[in-house]
């Protein structure tokens, strides 16, 4: 499949894809929940998934951060097959996964926490320093176990942790959830700012709105299938019958 | 003065060693999620291989301690979690007990198997420098060693505590417990980290056992180092496996309270000894009490690996009929002994019904079952005979009497574990087994108490003749064999009434989730506490019928390994199902045994090639623990495979009707003299194996044209996808109008509709 074609299936996408799914399947046990999956997130963008839930998001980016493998089809990060390295090959190369729930260790302090971030090849006194300059609460709290942390802060860590490891591609996955709208807002300001530096973001919402606000693309995912790619304004009807069912 | 000193200068030096050996726990549990019951059998390895290298070959210290410390023991450690620990990950906290008490039972069967005990130059080990090497501190006289081992200690304390605190390493190893697949995101690799703990539990283990080993000063036994390894779990459980000072407090209690009362207790109480080696079990006892109650959890434990089906009663009728016509044929052509080990199988498959019911059925775990028997064997030797000599015979009310007291310790036992997870009351019905087997069945004399005489375990064996029931006696060893025979059956099916009931599957429910069964208005604790006490009610039974099997027991017969074998047996056999109970009884007893039987009989008819049967003897030996490690490759059991396979058999009538025509023949060959039952043996085995493969390959065509294996439906959605047919069926039964699901490709076409 010539990089053209691919781009003419989904019209919208165009820029060199740093990120790219061609026709991915993939399984939990026998059962198979994603029906073959075609996506791109170009450089320096911000890619959404967006979808009701059980629809596959999730297993989209487990699928990119490599802690799901594929059972047939291509993952490409930067036009190499990775198929079969695992996440912490992956993570060690750019690629940063903040995943669903809170991505921190609860039995860590704040601190252990961000030394944890060192692995992807920055200093500790570097991570720090833009984490807690970015969030001066995570400075306060260096020595407190995360678990014991708000939701919010929690949030804040495994968002500092994106920030500072200077990643090439980003994965977030329901950045949102259990959060109040104003923590939301705040976070997606963050992602909104790494993104302008360059860095190639692939984002899974279920609740759109947000989200929208700072995609370039938008892609619905239904029934482990992607249905639509478009820009937020060409998804703008469609969404709304994906979600209530017109 | 001088006393106490020397005395709390030892105490502290044990203390050291046992912080040793738990730091090992606490180090391979804190990363890996296993909590490493062969640890003490790793030490006892170490120690063996430090006197070989030291003593048996003659190497200087520092080398053999290089070999020893620095190359063996840690590889070990990591061979141990890259072939088997690693396996474990999604498995419950019974597969992973059973999986480690497989480890210790092959490590320890290995080094009776490479250090014959019974060797006539008893083995020496000494202290570092020297039994004479002292230093002189003040008026006090204090072997070097002790001195040693104490710095050693403290020097891990901090080490450990540097590298967890210090290091991103150390930090990482925590990381793993909390997230492994998080810290994988992060760009580091858990396996590795895992792999470098057990190599450092290892390495932990192997010192704490070279430091412990002359302290204690008695001849090297396999069997009491492997069991040091309790005495560190009473010093990691006071840190609740998490806190390193609070272990190392522990760890001196316990040491200290050791030696001050060797050092104090009047050496007229011939009970001190014994007392002061059950120290570290009532130590954990006490501990287990007081530990604060975990969280009940329920979200992590949806995803496991192992499954049991549920049979239906009619099928345990029809398997407890078959079962009993079986028996019935097998006496017939048998010989004797071949009837007394049946038996004594059967008795054994009673006891494992216990762990079925209480693991199996309730996800709850004893490792003491055999305990349990020792305590109704003591009830019935002192309240439930009636007559004497050979006209000597148990009596019923004597069994009902000796099911109610092991039902109330096994309350007792159990109390203090309750509120805990599966893993603790394990440490404490181990500890339970332990102490019966070193502070009960040690007390052979006659005591008094407010006047009142008794021995507890007289003269160090009992002897309980076979039960007469009503008008039934039951003495002839033909009839013996119904008894046990029926009673398998007859608990068996009503074991499965029970798991249908209600009761059963509320039981059900709380293991699967017991902070949902909380939620649901469930009494947890009541419900555990019911349930241990029937399975000690029926291990109690087992271990009368066992006993009366034999004849006269003494304690070796409950031993502690030989529980923890049958525990692990009855896992491999498949500890959902009453048949696993089975399998392990006739594994564990009878399959050895002929195994034995077989292998010494081919060393006498082919003495050219003795050596080698005599190996395999040897090798038999491990051959339990070897099956029970490969547990993390299939934790539902080999019963369940072994049905799967006689499926194909069920299904197909034809086939059937060969097997058991042929089967019929065969038996009526050995009734009849025509044939041995040596060829009957394998002859059956060809008949059960091949036959069904050979049957099977000329089915297959029509299997594969035919119906799949049948799905139960609480797995559809697990085993295979929902088809439409599923839903269909799911409509109908919930009365529910056709809803129509759209297929994968009419969403690509119209996604508006998509979730409509």
């Amino acid at each position: 499949m010539s990089e053209a074609h691919y781009h003419e299936d989904h019209g919208a996408v165009a820029g060199a894809p740093l990120v790219e799914l061609v026709d991915v399947r993939a399984a939990y046990g026998t059962i198979e929940v994603l029906h073959g999956i075609n996506l791109s997130v170009p450089q320096g963008s911000v890619v959404a998934l967006l979808g009701p839930n059980g629809a596959g998001k999730s297993t989209i980016l487990k699928v990119v951060s490599g802690l799901l493998q594929p059972t047939s089809g291509e993952v490409r990060l930067a036009g190499r097959v990775v198929n079969g390295a695992s996440a912490d090959e992956l993570a060690r190369i750019g690629l940063c996964t903040i995943p669903e729930g809170r991505g921190v260790f609860p039995n860590l302090t704040v601190r252990e926490n961000l030394w944890m971030a060192t692995m992807a090849g920055v200093s500790l006194a570097e991570v720090e320093e833009i984490a807690y300059a970015r969030f001066p609460r995570l400075g306060e709290r260096r020595k407190q176990l995360a678990g014991t942390m708000s939701g919010g802060e929690q949030q804040m860590l495994s968002m500092a942790r994106a920030l500072s490891v200077n990643p090439s591609v980003l994965l977030l996955d329901e950045l949102s959830m259990g959060l109040a709208p104003l923590v939301v807002a705040n976070l997606y300001e963050i992602v909104a700012q790494v993104s302008q530096e360059g860095v190639s973001i692939l984002v899974s919402e279920q609740f759109a709105r947000t989200v929208l606000g700072i995609a370039q693309y938008a892609a619905i995912v239904l029934h482990g299938n992607i249905t639509r790619v478009g820009t937020p304004a060409e998804l703008e009807d469609e969404l709304s019958a994906a979600y209530l069912g017109s | 003065m001088q006393t106490f000193l020397q005395y709390t200068i030892l105490g502290l030096a044990l203390g050291g060693a046992y912080f040793i050996a738990a730091s090992g726990l606490v180090v391979t549990y804190t990363t890996s999620g296993i909590f490493n019951f062969a640890q003490g059998a790793i030490a006892m390895l170490a120690v063996f291989t430090y006197w070989q290298f030291r003593w048996g070959w003659g190497w200087p210290a520092p080398l053999a301690l290089l070999m020893v410390l620095g190359i063996l023991a840690p590889l070990l450690g990591a061979v141990l979690y890259q072939v088997v620990m690693k396996n474990l990950r999604g498995t419950s906290e019974v597969t992973k007990i059973i999986v480690s008490i497989g480890v210790m039972l092959g490590l320890q069967a290995l080094a009776t198997w490479v250090w014959n005990p019974t060797s006539s130059t008893p083995r020496q080990f000494q202290k570092f420098f020297g039994p004479k090497a002292f230093a002189h501190v003040g008026s006090l006289t204090i072997p070097w060693h002790i001195i040693i081992s104490f710095g050693i200690a403290i020097a891990i304390a901090f080490g450990i505590r540097f590298l967890f605190v210090r290091t991103r390493s150390g930090v990482a190893m925590r990381a793993v417990v909390d997230d492994p697949e998080l810290l994988q995101l992060n760009g580091g690799r858990p396996e590795r980290l895992a792999m470098i703990s057990w190599a450092g539990g290892s390495f932990l283990a192997a010192l704490a056992g070279i430091l412990i080993q002359p302290m204690i000063g008695s001849a090297m036994s396999a069997g009491a180092l492997t069991l040091l390894v309790i005495d560190a779990f009473a010093a990691a459980m006071f840190g609740r496996l998490r806190s390193l000072p609070r272990t190392f407090m522990g760890a001196l209690i316990i040491g200290l309270t050791t030696t001050y009362v060797v050092a104090y207790f009047p050496s007229k109480w011939t009970w001190s000894s014994a007392f002061h080696n059950s120290l570290p079990m009532i130590f954990l006892f006490i501990v287990l009490l007081v530990l604060p109650q975990d969280r009940l959890r329920g979200a992590t434990v949806l995803r496991l690996r192992e499954r049991f089906r549920m049979p239906s009663i009619r099928t345990a009728w029809i398997a407890g009929l078959t079962m009993m016509i079986v028996v019935f044929c097998l006496k017939v052509i048998m010989a004797k002994t071949g009837v007394n080990t049946l038996t004594l199988a059967l008795t054994f498959a009673i006891i494992a019904l216990s762990l079925v019911l209480l693991t199996g059925f309730a996800g709850e775990i004893n490792l003491a079952a055999l305990s349990f028997g020792a305590i109704a064997v003591m009830v019935v030797y002192h309240f439930g005979i009636s007559g004497t000599g050979d006209g000597a015979r148990t009596t019923l009310w004597g069994i009902l009497l000796a099911a109610v007291v092991t039902a109330l310790v096994g309350a007792l036992i159990a109390l203090p574990a309750l509120r805990l997870r599966g893993l603790y009351l394990a440490l404490a019905t181990m500890a339970f087994g332990v102490f019966v087997s070193r502070m009960v069945l040690t007390e052979r004399n006659e005591r008094e108490l407010f006047g009142w005489k008794f021995t507890i375990f007289t003269a160090g064996q009992l002897t309980i003749p076979r039960p007469k029931i009503g008008p039934i006696d039951f003495n002839s060893q033909d009839a013996f064999l119904f008894l046990c025979a029926g009673l398998f059956v007859v608990i068996g099916i009503g074991m499965v009434y029970l798991r249908h009931s209600g009761y059963g599957r509320r039981l059900t429910a709380m293991k699967d989730s017991p902070a949902a069964s909380a939620t649901l208005g469930m009494s947890v604790v009541r419900l555990k506490l019911s349930i241990f006490m029937m399975s000690a009610a029926i291990a109690g039974i087992g271990g009368v019928m066992m006993a009366a099997q034999v004849g006269t027991v003494n304690a070796d017969r409950f031993d502690i390994f030989l529980s923890l074998a049958l525990m692990m047996i009855t896992v491999v056999g498949g500890i959902g199902y009453v048949s696993g109970a089975l399998f392990a009884g006739i594994f564990l007893i009878a399959f050895i045994e002929a195994l034995n039987l077989l292998l010494k009989k081919f060393a006498v008819d082919y003495s050219t090639l003795e050596a080698i049967f005599m190996f395999f003897i040897s090798a038999v030996t491990v051959l339990p623990a070897t099956i029970g490690i490969t547990m993390g490759k299939n934790p539902s059991g080999a019963v369940s495979d072994i049905v799967d396979g006689m499926n194909l058999v069920k299904q197909s009538k034809p086939l059937m009707i060969t097997v058991i025509g042929l089967e019929a023949v065969i038996w009526a060959l050995t009734a009849t003299e025509v044939i041995t039952n040596w060829n009957f043996v394998v002859l059956t085995l060809a008949n059960l194996i091949l036959v069904p493969m050979v049957g099977g390959k000329l089915l297959m065509a029509r299997a594969m044209r035919g119906v799949p294996k049948p799905v139960p439906p609480e797995l559809i959605g697990i085993d295979r996808p929902f088809t439409d047919e599923d839903l269909a069926a799911m409509d109908h039964a919930l009365n529910l109008e056709s809803v129509v699901i759209p297929s994968s490709t009419t969403v690509r076409e119209e996604p508006a509709n998509a979730s409509a």
